[in-house]
């Protein structure tokens, strides 16, 4: 099967790290963005099956990114992975097109068949 | 995937244009219903998980209940997304439904309302008791009995909970600690040590702000250049529902110019691994926690010591117990000295008895403001800290203080160089009211211990009496090894200790005293315990069980059955904590279930109460919208007729079934699985039927009693909650394609596989969850399935009992013998959770299914070839 490849967004590099470790395990290829404008600008240089995107992040932060994102590629599935249990932030996120919204710590498992079912779900969507 | 999908639109031969698209429409709802089903799941489980939480009386903290509450939310968005997706734009009302009980969810969590902030610094001299809301009640107490009772108290400050408030606020350290806190997922003593490490970090990163640091400094020049205690003085902290006792750091010999520095070590002991397990355990809200602080110049002690105004273990409550030590009085309040003791008659202000200890050490004040240790000798060990007529003094001023806040005193006093008497601080006392009283017999008649003692004489400091396996802890490493119910074993009865007095039996201290910081807490929790207890730790390490008499001071071998009822005290009365109730006020949100007929006009979006009318609400709605509308490639759900097919449905999204199926007769409500040409079908069906299933096995009572039990919990799981169309079981089937979607009791599953002519865009998958035992009887036959599964080239991946494989890039035939054994195992494997209680039977399993599954696919080949509409 074809590798995912997967925009990682989160400004903790331990964070980064640790889950690029594990996915790449798993057929997935990781980029690594540490704030928001690099994320948009990964996005607007490269092809990603999927983002996974922090929302409390220095300068812009994940909802800004995430409206940002979604206006340069409205159909890329973004799953919002945060340490802040706020509800403001879900239905937020949600009403701006997010895929889903997790809440840190997401076992490696949970977190990568969420990453599928956002794979998978964008390409029956397309013809 | 994507290309899997082409592929399989291009084995539908002879679809119009319009029907082809239609089947995409098809398959992109099944893809939703199938996440829809997966969130329902998840939604659900979280409801249970909290709802036994709040059973049980322990929700562990209130960062938990809003990450549940948040992640409950989460799931239900999902759901009305997924639904939104499947029909646009005819439930797009759930989405303010929804919105509106988030914010009731919101509120049921969030704390009291914060006022506007007011001074961050207040001077010792304006305190009084009703500041305690600014100032945490140790500090308040002090101004309290300065001004009205002309006590002789420190000159300093105190560090307001505005201050406080401040410093959280401007530097977003509130933010961060709570996501520090989220992320931490854990309770153990050894995760909390690593969590409180991370807030450390996160509180000495964060600046100071402007405004507060100058307050301080203002402070610090009226005060002159004096060394200053820095003492803890949380929101809270020394209430009678919570002591707190010894749970925060103090900093002694702080210089002026260092005060914002020992603030921050004093907050920060407010989030250490003890604390937090205290707050914990008493189901308080670290979100609710405030430290204030006291600044207060140092006393040059000459000797100090604690006053109890009654006596905290019970006995004679006309005695005002006064303890002293030599230097400062931290010797005392840390457990690290034994201290003289007297006993004050309440009415004549006359000593009754005393007992002067052999005191090895006294803490000093250096010149350069550092607290020293100096060993006493030359006799010096042995002479009273204070003079007689001190210790009535102390005993007069304490009753006065006692009489004025109405309640027994803890007090902690010092003596200074010029022989004045300054209060250190003072706080309501946890006196055990039910302590036991004059015994008919004395002890050394108890049959049944008698002569089994190995020490006697040792200090009571908690009362009652309890056995366990008695485990020595002097490193950290110990503490977080220490087992659950063993008696805790200490050479000094340390207040870091108090962190595992909730998991112990009881405690036994060599040194220490029945009023420190450790005994408190034992008292709080009523744990037996004992503290002065020489030579405890030689005696004791080794020895096994022992019974531990907090009441008589006696340790005895063995567990002493008689005398651990005798001494039984009435347990702690239950309180609902701050968590618990946040944790019930948010379920009000979450749980109860008002949509229950969906064929009442009721059943809307706008009659959802609840997070869970909305699941309900979804759940109805989405299997309508994928099997009982019209607009569906073919004509609808086709009912698998034959005896053992009735429970099954099967939807042909184009090519899976042969043009004549079911015949005219049967109109097209019925169809035979002989009609049925999807190999994958085919080949799942054959591994479901070929061999018969003998029924659910005998379960052992107790994984039966956990059926009953998760059945009665669950509310999704209730009779009167399931749905027709969602008990059915149903195929949807293209030419190469098969997916089947299955509930069989508290079994959920979906199989799903296309076995093309391209190895490169075959797959076959498999999702399983569910099971009606305990978890670990679910994970267990998760693990067998797995590891079947991936003896035939399946990837598989465990989350507790939920079991997601997928076999990729393989042959037709691999896919097809996929399906078979998929099939086999779905049939099979239902319900032996019940019976998993032991290893054997899961190898007796094992060696079962894999011989079935040989046999089974040995005679595949040929079923496939009788195949109606075989390629």
């Amino acid at each position: 099967m074809k590798k995912i490849r997967l925009l990682l967004v989160d400004d903790e590099p331990d964070f980064l790290t640790a889950y690029a470790r594990r996915f790449k395990r798993r057929n997935v290829e990781i980029t690594e963005a540490q704030s928001g404008q690099q994320a948009i600008d990964r996005v607007r240089e490269g092809e990603f099956d999927v983002a996974i995107l922090d929302v409390m992040m220095p300068e812009m932060n994940g909802l800004e990114t995430l409206r940002r994102i979604k206006a340069i590629k409205p159909d890329l599935p973004v799953i919002i992975l945060t340490g802040h249990a706020d509800s403001g932030v879900l239905i937020e996120g949600m009403d701006m097109g997010a895929f889903d919204f997790l809440l840190k710590p997401v076992g490696t498992d949970e977190l990568y068949f969420k990453v599928l079912d956002a794979v998978r779900s964008r390409r029956r969507g397309q013809p | 995937m994507k290309t899997a999908l082409k592929t399989l639109f291009h084995f539908i031969h002879g679809n119009p244009e319009g029907k082809r698209e239609a089947v995409e429409k098809f398959l992109n709802k099944s893809e939703e219903f199938r996440l829809l089903l997966a969130a329902n799941g998840k939604a659900l489980e979280l409801m249970a998980e909290m709802t036994e939480a709040a059973r049980s009386g322990h929700p562990s903290g209130i960062t938990r209940v809003r990450a549940f509450s948040v992640m409950v939310a989460s799931s239900v968005r999902q759901m009305i997304e997924r639904l939104c997706r499947m029909a646009p734009g005819r439930y797009d009302a759930l989405r303010e439904v929804f919105n509106a009980i988030v914010q009731d969810m919101d509120q049921a969590f969030a704390g009291p309302p914060k006022g506007p902030l007011g001074p961050t610094v207040v001077r010792m001299a304006d305190l009084r008791a009703i500041d305690l809301l600014e100032t945490g009640s140790k500090v308040a107490m002090l101004g309290e009995i300065k001004a009205e009772l002309g006590a002789v108290v420190p000159r300093g400050f105190a560090i307001t909970a505005s201050g406080f408030r401040l410093f959280m606020e401007s530097t977003g350290l509130d933010d961060e600690i709570n996501r520090l806190i989220q992320i931490h997922d854990g309770n153990s003593l050894e995760e909390l040590t690593d969590l409180a490490r991370s807030i450390r970090q996160a509180i000495d990163l964060a600046p100071m702000p402007e405004e507060l640091e100058t307050a301080v400094r203002e402070q610090c020049a009226r005060l002159g250049d004096v060394r200053l205690a820095v003492r803890s003085s949380a929101l809270g902290e020394d209430s009678e529902q919570a002591g707190f006792a010894g749970q925060f750091a103090t900093r002694l010999g702080v210089k002026p110019a260092q005060v914002t520095d020992a603030y921050r070590e004093v907050v920060s002991s407010m989030y250490s691994a003890t604390a937090m397990t205290y707050v914990r355990n008493r189901g308080l809200r670290e979100d609710g926690m405030v430290m204030a602080a006291g600044c207060m110049e140092m006393i040059n002690a000459v000797a100090g010591g604690v006053i109890y105004t009654r006596p905290p273990v019970g006995g004679d409550s006309d005695a005002v117990i006064v303890n002293a030590v030599p230097g400062l009085p931290c010797a005392v309040v840390d457990g690290s000295s034994m201290a003289d003791s007297y006993s004050v008659d309440r009415e004549t202000g006359r000593i009754r008895s005393r007992d002067i200890a052999e005191k090895e050490i006294r803490f000093i004040l250096t010149s350069g403001g550092k607290v020293r240790k100096e060993k006493l000798y030359g006799g010096r060990e042995l002479e009273p800290a204070v003079p007689d007529r001190d210790i009535e003094r102390l005993a007069a001023l304490a009753l006065r203080i006692e009489e004025h806040f109405g309640h027994p005193q803890d007090i902690e006093w010092a003596k200074d160089r010029d022989g004045l008497i300054v209060i250190l601080q003072c706080r309501p006392l946890t006196v055990c009211e039910d302590a036991p009283g004059p015994r008919s017999k004395p002890w050394s008649d108890d049959e049944e211990s008698r002569g089994l003692a190995i020490l006697s004489g040792c200090i009571p400091a908690s009362p009652g009496a309890a056995a366990g396996y008695v485990v020595k802890v002097e490193t950290e490493e110990d503490m977080f090894r220490f087992p659950d119910g063993a008696v805790l074993l200490a050479r000094n009865a340390r207040p870091q200790l108090s962190a595992l007095l909730p998991r112990a039996a009881a405690l036994v201290a060599e040194f220490g005293s029945s009023v420190g910081h450790l005994a408190n807490v034992a008292r709080e929790y009523a744990i037996p315990a004992l503290i002065g207890a020489p030579g405890a730790v030689e005696r004791l390490s080794g020895v096994g069980v022992i019974t531990v008499n907090g009441s008589n001071g006696t340790i005895y071998l063995g567990r002493r059955k008689r005398m651990i009822q005798r001494e039984a005290r009435p347990t702690a009365r239950v309180r609902t904590t701050d968590v618990g109730l946040a944790l019930e006020r948010v379920l009000r949100f979450i749980t109860p279930l008002t949509l229950t007929d969906p064929e009442s006009t009721e059943f809307r979006p706008e009659g959802c109460r609840s997070m869970h009318d909305i699941t309900r609400f979804c759940h109805e709605k989405a299997v309508y919208e994928m099997f009982a509308q019209g607009d569906r490639p073919v004509s609808g759900a086709r009912r698998l007729a034959g005896e053992r097919a009735m429970q099954y449905w099967l939807v042909d999204i184009g090519g899976g079934t042969s043009a004549d199926a079911g015949g005219p007769a049967n109109s097209r409500r019925d169809i035979t699985i002989e009609a049925v040409c999807s190999s994958p079908m085919r080949a799942l069906w054959y591994g479901m039927m070929a061999v018969p299933w003998e029924g659910p096995p005998p379960p052992t009572m107790d994984g039966f009693m956990s059926v009953m039990t998760s059945a009665a919990r669950n509310p999704a799981l209730a009779a009167g909650v399931r749905n027709d169309m969602g008990e059915r079981n149903y195929f949807i089937v293209g030419g190469r394609y098969c997916n089947l979607q299955s509930r069989f009791g508290f079994h959920f599953c979906t199989i799903e596989g296309f076995a093309g002519d391209d190895p490169n865009v075959n797959y076959a998958l498999f999702q399983f969850k569910g099971g009606g035992a305990s978890m670990d009887r679910r994970h267990l036959r998760s693990r067998l399935v797995a590891e079947i599964l991936e003896k035939r080239g399946f990837i598989a991946e465990i989350r507790e009992d939920a079991l997601f494989a997928r076999l990729e890039g393989v042959s037709r035939q691999a896919v097809e013998q996929a399906m078979a054994v998929l099939g086999y195992l779905l049939m099979h494997t239902r319900q032996i959770d019940m019976s998993m209680a032991d290893p054997g039977m899961t190898v007796r399993y094992r060696e079962r299914f894999e011989a079935d599954i040989e046999r089974l696919l040995e005679g595949l080949p040929n079923e496939l070839r009788e195949a109606g509409c075989a390629a």
